[in-house]
């Protein structure tokens, strides 16, 4: 499926973000690989706090302070140009974020460089969680869009304005001029959710990233919101990362599903085999959680035992081996798991020592070194060569 | 908008009819009257005065009437534009009120305006830079103007002006221009003496301020349509002063009509302590005195203007925030 850098639109490689907070270091991300094809859907999902969002605003750059990327690289490729970068990065200060596949780092880029803002709503945009607040309530809505369209498209206002109010009627906005010099609070939730997704397309991305779009919603409006999604996404022709907790929502939606727990990546494969083939312990007992119509009525919901850990600790080995159902002693919590391709059809990854050869991965020095060394000295240990060879092949 | 403004405005009227109603009220129910005082300065200066002389006067100027009567003469004068008469001045109260009123608006409104030009953008500064050494230093220096007593900040001030800087204060003129005709001398020399009880007024209101853009600058920013204006590719700064700040300038607005009562209040102390002739430092003694029109009238003018300022902030709110329309 990795046939090369021109069909992924970004590629992420041991990814680390961190956020120091007075309680000590919260390691949100340990190390996130993964590729989003492009005209693809992928969906992320996993518990609160395993670091969906995060990753969706490292590729954005909009981590909230504290928070920072402290390692790996964000690759992102422009639609087909070579000097793609040279174009985004005419600054000289963000000239080293160039790669040398012709994409652009944006790892490297200051999230507040004029190469980055380039990027941001015009080459990836964003719809969040919240429609009720995530549009400025003193500004009217077609401003709003204007403002994203004035940015990056065209300096004439008229044509923008004009360009917000067929973007408002693209969505399926009815009376979309009326709509326009409405101010927020006079729309519905499903409405300003449409109105976030027409200022998110208003520039016509290449990747749109949508951080739980449909959570706040009432399912009839969620089923609105998801096949308006997926039209967008064939006539646009942009690639969507849909973060969601919600499995329903990702047989729907996606054709390929990552699974995150803790700050990493478990398990990475296509909608059909997550469903019907899951491999990680976590994922199975993520969808074995999921309630069924026509199940036993007195029959128990199956739930994840015990909870996520508290951030500030580490556990030595694989993360999920305290809450895992083929924990193995000795294996699991000493040694971290490398990324194993498997034999397939389609590509599949996964995390765990059920399906590593000879226990394949590096010793975390957590284990071995105990508690006491801290948390610096295993940077670099989690890092995985093995991972990125594993892809390749 | 403007059945609005209109709505606002009816409001204020009724409101000024209310609080001069209970100053009046208020001021009546102290025991004893203006005239105590004046017979006590008649005896001290050897005069005779017999019962029959009080009840004489007292009769003449109707201090026995119920206060309804004497709320109702004053009131019908106030509306002909009749203020009354001082009983401690010895002259109309529209004479006495007039060029302290002016002093007094100025001095407000220019503390007002010190505070605001000073309060938003460092406001701004400290919550965008927070937890940082400058925003340490600035945090220190609001709480230290926000606790220190005007009195004493102005007593402290006057004292270093006059050891260090060899400056007059005090009074609003030099005495070689207390009594010489209008030129830009003369206004140079009131300018020169006003910036110190404008800057100890504008000192509390400014850290108070200051602290309150900081608070609410520092929640919007936290905000999801920040975030969205950041993922739409916006200069951070722009993000700042288009998206956050108009947000975080609300509960500022909002405050405008208090602060503007905290300012004169605030300015009735300095000017006694800097002896300007302002309306604060006027009430204050006509009250000990018990001068009841201008007492009175120097309340109900200064409720006009808090009301004034509230209508100013009501509006202000409606046109920074499109929701405050919908819901009144």
């Amino acid at each position: 499926m990795t046939d090369g850098p021109t069909d992924t639109i970004v590629s992420v490689k041991d990814l680390e973000v961190e956020f120091p907070t007075s309680l000590g270091v919260v390691r949100a991300l340990n190390g996130v690989n993964f590729d989003i094809p492009r005209g693809k859907v992928i969906g992320i999902v996993g518990e609160s706090g395993c670091g969906k969002s995060v990753t969706a605003r490292a590729i954005m750059q909009i981590i909230e302070r504290p928070g920072r990327i402290t390692g790996g690289s964000i690759e992102f490729h422009r639609k087909g140009s070579e000097a793609a970068a040279d174009e985004l990065l005419s600054e000289p200060e963000d000239k080293d974020a160039a790669t040398r596949s012709g994409g652009v780092d944006i790892a490297k880029l200051d999230p507040n460089s004029r190469g980055m803002r380039a990027i941001r709503g015009a080459e990836i945009a964003m719809i969040f969680q919240e429609p009720m607040t995530s549009l400025n309530p003193v500004y009217t809505v077609g401003s709003q869009i204007e403002e994203a369209i004035l940015l990056h498209q065209t300096d004439d206002k008229q044509q923008a304005k004009a360009q917000a109010v067929d973007m408002l009627r693209q969505v399926g906005m009815p009376n979309p001029e009326r709509i326009a010099t409405s101010y927020p609070h006079e729309l519905s939730g499903g409405m300003r959710q449409r109105a976030m997704i027409a200022m998110a397309l208003s520039c016509h991305p290449a990747l749109l990233i949508a951080d739980e779009p449909t959570t706040a919603l009432d399912v009839t409006t969620e089923a609105q919101i998801l096949s308006l999604m997926r039209d967008l996404k064939s006539e646009i022709g942009m690639s969507i990362m849909f973060i969601t907790h919600s499995m329903g929502v990702v047989a729907q939606l996606c054709d390929e599903v990552i699974v995150m727990y803790l700050g990493r990546v478990v398990e990475r494969a296509s909608v059909d085999e997550i469903f019907y083939n899951p491999k990680h312990p976590y994922t199975r007992s993520l969808l074995r959680s999921i309630p069924r119509i026509g199940a036993q009525r007195q029959e128990k919901l199956e739930v994840i035992k015990g909870s996520i850990p508290d951030p500030y600790t580490r556990l030595p080995g694989c993360t999920f081996h305290p809450r895992c159902p083929d924990y193995m002693d000795g294996v699991c919590n000493t040694i971290i798991p490398a990324e194993t391709l498997l034999a397939g059809p389609t590509l599949h990854t996964v995390r765990c020592h059920l399906y590593s050869d000879n226990n394949e991965g590096e010793p975390d020095p957590l284990a071995t070194e105990g508690a006491s060394a801290g948390g610096q000295a295993t940077d670099q240990a989690d890092k995985q060569p093995a991972a990125a060879s594993a892809l390749k092949a | 908008m403007l059945v609005f403004i209109i709505r606002r405005l009816a409001y204020a009227v009724l409101t000024v009819v209310a609080v001069s109603f209970i100053a009046f009220f208020i001021i009546e129910l102290a025991p004893g009257s203006a005239l105590t005082e004046e017979f006590a300065r008649l005896r001290a200066q050897g005069a005779e005065v017999s019962g029959a002389q009080i009840e004489a006067m007292e009769k003449q100027y109707g201090i026995n009437d119920p206060w309804i009567v004497k709320y109702w003469k004053w009131v019908s004068g106030l509306a002909h534009g009749n203020m009354g008469q001082s009983f401690l001045y010895h002259e109309p109260v529209s004479q006495l009120i007039g060029s302290r009123l002016a002093l007094s608006v100025a001095l407000s409104f220019g503390a007002i305006i010190v505070a605001w030009a000073i309060a938003i953008p460092v406001g701004v500064f400290s919550a965008t830079h927070r937890y940082t050494i400058p925003d340490y230093i600035i945090t220190v220096i609001q709480f230290v103007g926000v606790a220190i007593p005007e009195f004493l900040l102005a007593l402290g001030v006057m004292v270093a002006a006059v050891k260090w800087f060899g400056l007059q204060v005090g009074g609003l003129f030099d005495t070689q221009y207390l009594n010489a005709p209008w030129s830009m001398a003369r206004f140079g020399d009131m300018v020169s003496h006003l910036w110190m009880p404008l800057a100890v007024i504008a000192v509390g209101s400014t850290a108070w301020l200051t602290r309150v853009m900081r608070a609410n600058l520092f929640d919007v920013l936290g905000q999801q349509y920040v975030q969205t204006a950041r993922a739409k590719g916006v200069p951070e700064r722009r993000v700042i002063w288009k998206h956050a700040v108009r947000n975080a300038l609300h509960p500022l607005v909002m405050t405008f009509g208090t602060t503007l009562g905290a300012l004169i209040s605030g300015e009735a102390i300095v000017s006694i302590v800097f002896a300007l002739p302002t309306t604060g430092q006027a009430l204050v003694q006509t009250l000990i005195s018990k001068d009841t029109y201008v007492a009175a009238t120097l309340l109900t003018l200064l409720s006009v203007l808090l009301v004034v300022g509230n209508l100013i902030s009501d509006i202000a709110l409606a046109w920074i925030d499109p929701r405050v329309k919908v819901t009144d």
